[in-house]
């Protein structure tokens, strides 16, 4: 048998590798066989046509950085939630189905207040979150 | 073999690329340098044999922080990203004075000992188990311990993430106009 | 201690005798046997995600009464190779404004991320690279790196519409992984186990056996799934960040030739990939129906079914693709937040209270008493 600490670990190192590969090796065919005429005009970024007004990398919308948030906040919830639920079944035959039930669905029910808040509060809205905070603090 | 080679390379990975994120003057590159570095991490985790926590470190760090960091960098806007030049010297007082900067190196020379004796630990022992017998997997430890021994940090970790989630949305609610 | 297919195949004679071959050097013989078979996977699913263009073109055109390609070789099968071909000679254009690192980096990332969550990939019971004991964990963290591939992709080309289409794939994919990762917990915790081998191997393979009609909240989550995995995948009904009508192309807008090739080819091949997970952990994946037998040439038998039902979800991919219209983007947040995630943590909630309440018996278990 081989040894038991590099076992899952080798295809994916290998199959990360062969990503790198075939990028590389893409490349190199792309320069061996594609024509090569650089002109201004070419390398213009593509603006329908017209000549590019300014920079694209201009101030981005803050609610973008809203949904990247509550974002990783359930990324860690799930990452917390997934040994105990890879566990439920074998706890559950073990006979503590019930206390494990309990610390499950109270993690759970703490999530769900979170994403009831952001609802409620509008954060979850694309459009409106901003006309409809505004007003009400207006009000 | 193959574990030094990974180790090798992961830690080559982790210390040439948060030295990038140090030489870089563009803040998208350094955000870039980044996820290379917390990649590099991930396969430190994964050659000691903690398969969920490298995961962990994937799906949280690169997946998550390094995608919230590239959009707060695109908050700031601006022609482009390259920062100031600047030294250690030259820092401006915004970022702190002599008093800050010595108990910033207190605390940082604490850590450093501390963390010398932690690894003084590590290396004293010999193939550190990582595993207890009992247990299939590191996934079911976790687990086992999360439901039993850590129940109350389980829980409370819930309510901390709460409280992160509704002071991100507070933040990033606009403010009153005035 | 992971199962993998080295030692899947270490089990067979032929091992022994391939070990002596080596001199008994079992990590050179374990690199060897992992190299050759990603080749064949990583030419596999290129085979697919080529064919998967052709078979896209093909069904819209099936769809809208009209042929399709049908000029290079048998009904324009060999229209890939065409195409590979025509984007290896197309001229590599930078934009003079881009960010040239990111530029050169943002198909790798891609690439990167979609190429490792093969490794995990059930394709039958041996024939599975690594059966991490993360498995189906590690599969969402990793193809997360596409969303930073796709957002690099937009940014480093400093056009308008690529800037636009990168930052709207990144927060609809990042978005829309909150969803399928949750209904991923539902089967985790019905299975017990995050590993493709302990999800596969607690279904049978009879549709009854399939997690998909294990309970209610396991049916609902399929469908979450699916929706979710559309979405992260920019398919249609989802595709805006490269919506051709209002974004041109989006956030490949700017990439030519063989660094468009890559974008286009990791997103094929990560259609193919979720389109096995779901196959995989809904739809009873590799399982044969009746046979528990473990011999060589059932594991072609599983390979088969498994490539059966994952293309069939495929072909159901494009289908959606050439049937619904696109979403607005403030509809597509509401999607997520307002409907998939509450419906996910309900399926979730709804799952851990049946396997307590119901000592995780399935439906027909049930119904028809004692089960298999």
């Amino acid at each position: 048998m081989i040894p038991a600490s590099f076992d899952g670990l080798m295809p994916v190192v290998i199959f990360m590798g062969l990503a790198v590969l075939l990028f590389f090796g893409g490349h190199y065919a792309s320069v061996l066989l594609a024509p090569k005429k650089p002109s201004h005009l070419k390398s213009t970024p593509y603006e329908c046509g017209e000549q590019p007004v300014g920079s694209a990398w201009s101030m981005f919308n803050v609610r973008f950085y809203v949904v990247g948030l509550i974002f990783i906040i359930f990324d860690v919830e799930s990452v917390l939630m997934f040994p105990v639920a890879s566990i439920f079944r074998e706890l559950n035959d073990m006979g503590q189905g019930g206390y494990a039930l309990i610390i499950f669905l109270s993690f759970i029910s703490v999530l769900i207040e979170g994403i009831a808040y952001c609802w409620r509060k509008g954060d979850l809205d694309w459009v409106k979150s901003f006309q409809s905070s505004l007003k009400k603090e207006t009000k | 073999m193959f574990i030094q080679l990974l180790f090798a390379s992961s830690a080559t990975l982790t210390v040439g690329c948060a030295l990038g994120v140090l030489a870089t003057k563009n803040l998208m590159h350094s955000c870039i340098f980044l996820l290379g570095s917390l990649m590099g991490v991930a396969g430190l985790f994964a050659t000691l044999g903690a398969d969920f926590v490298a995961v962990t470190q994937i799906m949280v760090y690169m997946g998550g922080v390094v995608i919230l960091m590239l959009f707060a960098v695109m908050l700031t806007g601006g022609k482009d990203f390259i920062s100031r030049a600047q030294n250690l010297l030259g820092l401006p007082s915004s970022m702190g004075n002599k008093w800050t900067y010595s108990v910033g190196g207190l605390v940082g020379l604490v850590l450093l000992l501390t963390n010398i004796r932690l690894i003084s630990n590590v290396m004293n022992s010999h193939a550190p188990k990582v595993i207890g017998d009992e247990y299939p997997s590191t996934v079911s430890q976790i687990g086992h311990l999360l439901v039993k021994d850590h129940v109350l940090a389980f829980e409370i970790s819930s309510v901390l993430l709460l409280g992160a989630l509704v002071g991100a949305a507070i933040i990033a609610r606009p403010r009153k106009q005035k | 201690m992971n199962q993998t297919v080295v030692s899947y195949l270490s089990q067979y004679e032929f091992y022994d005798t391939l070990l002596a071959l080596f001199k008994n050097n079992q990590g050179a013989l374990a690199f060897t046997i992992y190299l050759l078979l990603s080749l064949a996977i990583v030419g596999m699913c290129a085979t697919i995600g080529g064919l998967g263009t052709y078979a896209e073109r093909k069904i819209s055109a099936d769809l809208q009464a009209r042929i399709g390609p049908n000029r290079v070789g048998p009904y324009g099968l060999l229209q890939m190779l065409a195409d590979g071909v025509k984007m290896m000679t197309k001229e590599d254009i930078m934009p003079f404004t881009a960010d040239k690192m990111l530029f050169y980096l943002a198909p790798l990332l891609c690439l990167t991320g979609v190429f490792a969550t093969l490794a995990v990939l059930p394709f039958s019971g041996g024939f599975i690279m690594a059966d991490l004991n993360v498995g189906i964990f590690y599969l969402v963290a990793i193809s997360s790196l596409v969303g930073v591939g796709v957002f690099l992709g937009g940014y480093a080309s400093n056009s308008k519409w690529s800037m636009l289409g990168g930052m709207r794939g990144a927060s609809q994919i990042i978005s829309y992984e909150i969803p399928v990762t949750i209904s991923i917990l539902a089967i985790t915790l019905l299975s017990g186990g995050m590993s493709f081998g302990t999800i596969v191997g607690h279904q049978g393979g009879l549709p009854h056996e399939w997690f998909i009609f294990h309970n209610p909240f396991s049916f609902l989550a399929f469908f979450v799934y699916g929706v979710g995995a559309l979405a992260e995948t920019n398919r249609a009904p989802f595709d805006l960040p490269e919506a051709e009508s209002e974004l041109v192309s989006g956030y490949h807008t700017e990439y030519t030739g063989m660094r468009f090739g890559f974008f286009a080819l990791a997103e094929y091949i990560e259609v193919f990939v979720v389109c096995g997970v779901a196959a995989s952990l809904f739809l009873g994946g590799y399982q044969v129906p009746g046979i528990s037998l473990d011999i060589l040439p059932i594991q072609a038998v599983q390979f088969v079914i498994f490539m059966t039902k994952t293309l069939l979800l495929y072909y159901v991919v494009i289908w959606i693709r050439w049937t619904f219209p696109r979403l607005r983007v403030d509809q597509l947040m509401a999607v997520c937040w307002k409907y998939l995630t509450p419906i996910a943590i309900f399926n979730l909630v709804g799952c851990a209270i049946w396997t307590v309440a119901f000592n995780g018996k399935s439906i027909a278990e049930l119904i028809f008493g004692g089960g298999h």
